[in-house]
């Protein structure tokens, strides 16, 4: 009785920061609304370029981090995303609002499609193989497409606005953007934090034994990739907003190892990882950007280092400092 | 059309010849340690460099530029796998592969660094003619680089099957822990055939860039064919890996002529697909690791 | 009364095996039945089979009345079954709370998009089942490890862990693979107490592996000895240790 008593205070104190400590979580995308107002232009590019990878990690997270498959499929969601919004804005005059939904469900369906060999049983490096090819099977499809996409030059993805607000100026996509962004990391939390979550982190940690609780393994190997390419498929609309021109060199292997860095940077299997890495990683290239082959150095690098030293992201290290960015139930970290 | 035919097989042989390596040189990595290189490509590149600056840069002649290559390549595997892949050999699948990734990464952005993306080639030792066999065409890269790789294919049977490292090699593909209980060096034999794979596919490299322009970005069209073969023939038999190359080499040429050039490209994406739904243990081999 | 589970004449051959051979057997609801043999005798494949995890080859598994031998694991599950594993599997990564939420997972009521939307009723379906967890590991008296990962408890505290989870959806059928491995005596004189109360006042019926011969007298009603994968002897404790097949086939291989 005695033993417990001590355990329950023991959790409650952490418990208690935690929640005062989520209010700030979620009045921090509040603060950061004026920020456009100190930033230059090209420094509101890059935030929204955060902004922007922010759905792009968040979904490769959860199918590499919490689902635990090596799928390598997450550029094909990104380009498709970006590919579908770009094709309804240029070829059909949609504004970029409605091409949102649509990306995203594109993504969706990618998904679903990449789950059937994780379905058939092939996993881990043969999986990775598979999801690769996959990728670059789909460059192949936009450079070849040229009525549609423009082949290898790339097309061009006219401006759009918000029923008359433009969404030509770097302030204004900001705030479309966060608006994505947050719901994005709210919708996924929510996820994560319920029954779905917990059959993922069962599956990635013994399938069988999922399954002997009841968890229709299949059924979740199939959500996971979808939401995956849902959320990035939104990211990939995003993309096209923001970027105006879409290439197949866009979604090659370099934009891989990218999404790969910001959610092992970040941590994986960490919500507040995938938020973090996008942060760190996509800041970077865009200090070097006037030293081709650097960012691909550097990303290497820091990729190495984090395996070594570092496992479990910078966010492991953010979970200490705070309950807060503490991803799951339990104290140690 | 049918006339063709054997054109396109001579040909598809040839390009096969260098998937085939690659192939080799990456089943040689898996079968020692189960990882799948996905940096290999980049090394692949890395060994087309390396031939590239021991002629142009320094002015050797081919062959010893070559050799040189590969022993360079060979020390860079070697010292991948005790640093980088050792000590994480136990942990999830997930971080082998991305610390293969990284590494790849690191490679790319150095020899881009140095290179730029401007494309250079490799000079040819030897004239670029071609012969007339019949209604065949042989070009010198054709002969070159078969028998460059038949010798290496030689060169690896001898030292897999005749020689006394032989017996160690076969000892530890059989099994690993029985190997260490009679006093192999395990972690020694696992650099050795990172390194022996790396300057497999230095050599690759080096063979591809005769005829194809060097860039950084070589490595991810090559890692994909090498796949490609290393799927059809069966995860971690090299004779599988050989004849999966050449299947490859010969699919490209005859499905790019009899039904759409597009195939010339994309034979590889989609073998490797249909082969993994289909098929996962390839022609000759297992199945790769089912677990993460 | 039908039995809860029958098995009538199951075969599961391995190669040229017969790792369960023509097995016929009954358990009825609130029954403690263990199952003992020699290693190798075909008891984990026996509970695989009943369970999903491997393929009879011949004979027929009806739970319920309704045949399951060709459903899925996670569908046999469903229905009201469970089981903890011989050499345990928790899912290390999560805590002892998420795992027995887990083992709670088909009684979770809530929509994909309720989630998503953070409805009243997703949210209160999820609060409640974690107050039932909580109170279900309380029970065990292993309520303070709660929110600790799986992976850093004791092999004790992992099995009584996993035995939570198993019976937190009220299954009508559990079948333990050798529970009280790494247990501490007074665990295992707990774990013997629980056992016999699902049986008889949940009405479960329990299927044990079991080599600790003093827990199998204690809690079962019936032994069903299994040797190189047959039947040998299905009978009251006493009488079964009396068996003279039993006893050598146990001597044969001691």
């Amino acid at each position: 009785m005695s033993r417990d008593g001590r355990a329950e205070s023991r959790r409650s104190a952490p418990a208690a920061r935690r929640r005062s400590g989520r209010v700030i979580f979620w009045l921090a995308p509040l603060a950061l609304l004026p920020l456009p107002l100190f930033l230059n232009q090209y420094q509101q590019y890059v935030l929204n370029l955060i902004l922007m990878y922010v759905p792009v990690g968040v979904g490769f997270n959860v199918v590499v981090g919490n689902l635990g498959q090596l799928a390598f499929s997450n550029v094909a969601f990104f380009g498709l995303g970006a590919y579908t919004a770009g094709i309804l804005m240029a070829k059909l005059g949609l504004p970029w609002w409605a091409t949102v939904l649509p990306a995203g469900i594109t993504g969706a369906v990618a998904g679903c499609a990449a789950s059937v060999p994780a379905l058939r049983g092939v996993r881990s490096f043969s999986l990775a193989i598979m999801t690769l090819a996959f990728g670059e099977l789909m460059r192949w499809t936009y450079i070849r497409s040229e009525w549609l996409t423009g082949g290898s030059m790339g097309m061009a993805v006219p401006a759009s606005d918000l029923f008359g607000w433009r969404l030509d100026l770097e302030s204004h996509k900001f705030y479309v953007f966060l608006v994505l962004a947050v719901a994005v990391v709210i919708a996924t939390d929510r996820l994560l934090r319920s029954r779905v979550g917990r059959a993922f982190m069962a599956i990635k940690d013994n399938e069988v034994a999922a399954a002997a609780m009841g968890v229709p393994t299949g059924r979740y190997y199939v959500l996971g990739l979808a939401w995956s390419g849902f959320v990035v498929g939104i990211g990939g609309s995003m993309y096209a907003l923001l970027v105006g021109h879409l290439s197949p060199d866009s979604f090659n292997l370099i934009e891989l190892i990218l999404e790969f860095a910001i959610i092992m940077v970040g941590g994986l299997g960490s919500l507040v990882g995938s938020v973090v890495g996008a942060v760190v990683i996509t800041t970077t290239p865009e200090i070097f950007s006037d030293f081709p082959g650097f960012e691909e150095l550097i990303f290497g690098l820091l990729i190495v280092l984090v395996i070594l030293v570092l496992p479990r992201g910078l966010a492991s290290l953010l979970a200490r400092l705070h309950p807060v960015f503490r991803d799951r139930y339990y104290e140690s970290a | 059309m049918l006339m063709m035919m054997p054109q396109l097989v001579v040909s598809g042989v040839s390009t096969g010849m260098l998937y085939a390596v690659v192939a080799l040189s990456m089943t040689v990595v898996y079968k020692a340690t189960t990882v799948v290189n996905f940096g290999h490509g980049d090394l692949v590149m890395a060994g087309a460099y390396a031939a590239f600056v021991f002629t142009a840069g320094i002015g050797l002649p081919f062959v010893p530029a070559l050799v040189l290559a590969l022993g360079a390549l060979f020390l860079f595997g070697q010292l991948m796998q005790r640093a980088l892949i050792e000590p994480i050999l136990a942990g999830p699948h997930l971080s082998l592969a991305m610390m293969a990734l990284a590494v790849g990464n690191v490679l790319r952005g150095a020899a881009r660094v140095e290179w730029g993306n401007e494309t250079l080639m490799l000079a040819r030792p030897y004239p670029q003619t071609s012969f007339l066999l019949g209604p065949i065409v042989l070009t010198m890269d054709d002969i070159v680089i078969s028998a460059v790789v038949l010798l290496l294919l030689l060169a690896l049977f001898v030292v897999f099957h005749l020689s006394p490292l032989g017996k160690v090699v076969q000892a530890v593909f059989q099994t690993q822990r029985g190997a260490a209980l009679v006093g192999i060096n395990v972690r020694a034999f696992h650099g050795t055939m990172w390194g022996t794979g790396a300057a497999l596919g230095a050599a690759g490299g080096a063979l591809l860039a005769l005829n194809t322009a060097l860039t950084p970005d070589m490595g991810a069209w090559t890692l994909v064919r090498g796949f490609a073969a290393m799927t059809l023939g069966g995860f971690g038999s090299l004779y599988g890996a050989v004849v999966g190359g050449l299947l490859l080499g010969i699919m490209e040429k005859l499905l790019g002529f009899y039904v759409s050039t597009a195939f010339i490209d994309i034979t590889a994406y989609v073998v490797t697909i249909v082969v993994l739904l289909v098929r996962p243990q390839g022609l000759f081999g297992r199945a790769a690791g089912r677990s993460v | 009364m039908a039995s809860l589970l029958e098995l009538a004449e199951v075969t599961v051959r391995y190669g040229g095996l017969n790792a369960v051979d023509n097995v016929s057997l009954g358990v009825q609801a609130g029954e403690v039945c263990a199952v003992i043999g020699p290693n190798g005798a075909g008891k984990t494949t026996l509970f695989n089979v009943v369970t999903g995890n491997a393929q009879s080859t011949a004979g027929r598994i009806l739970f319920r009345g309704e045949e399951i031998q060709r459903l899925s694991p996670h569908e046999i599950a469903a229905r009201g079954v469970r089981r903890t594993f011989q050499l345990g599997a928790l899912f290390g990564e999560l805590t002892a709370l998420e795992n027995v939420l887990t083992g709670l997972h088909t009684e979770i009521e809530s929509g994909l998009l309720g989630l998503l939307l953070g409805s009243r009723r997703a949210r209160a379906a999820e609060q409640a089942a974690t107050a039932e967890a909580r109170q279900l590991l309380e029970l065990m008296e292993i309520g303070h490890l709660a929110d600790r990962p799986a992976r850093e408890l004791s092999g004790g505290q992992q099995r009584m862990v996993e035995i939570v989870r198993a019976v937190a959806s009220k299954p009508q059928l559990l079948l333990l693979d050798e529970p009280a491995v790494g247990l501490t005596p007074p665990m295992r004189a707990h774990l013997e107490s629980v056992i016999r109360s699902l049986a008889k006042e949940r009405q479960t019926g329990i299927l044990v592996i079991e080599h600790a011969i003093e827990l199998v007298m204690n809690i079962s009603d019936r032994v069903i000895v299994l040797n190189y994968g047959a039947k040998i002897a299905d009978a009251p404790p006493a009488e079964a240790r009396a068996n003279k097949a039993v006893l050598e086939a146990y001597l044969g291989h001691a």
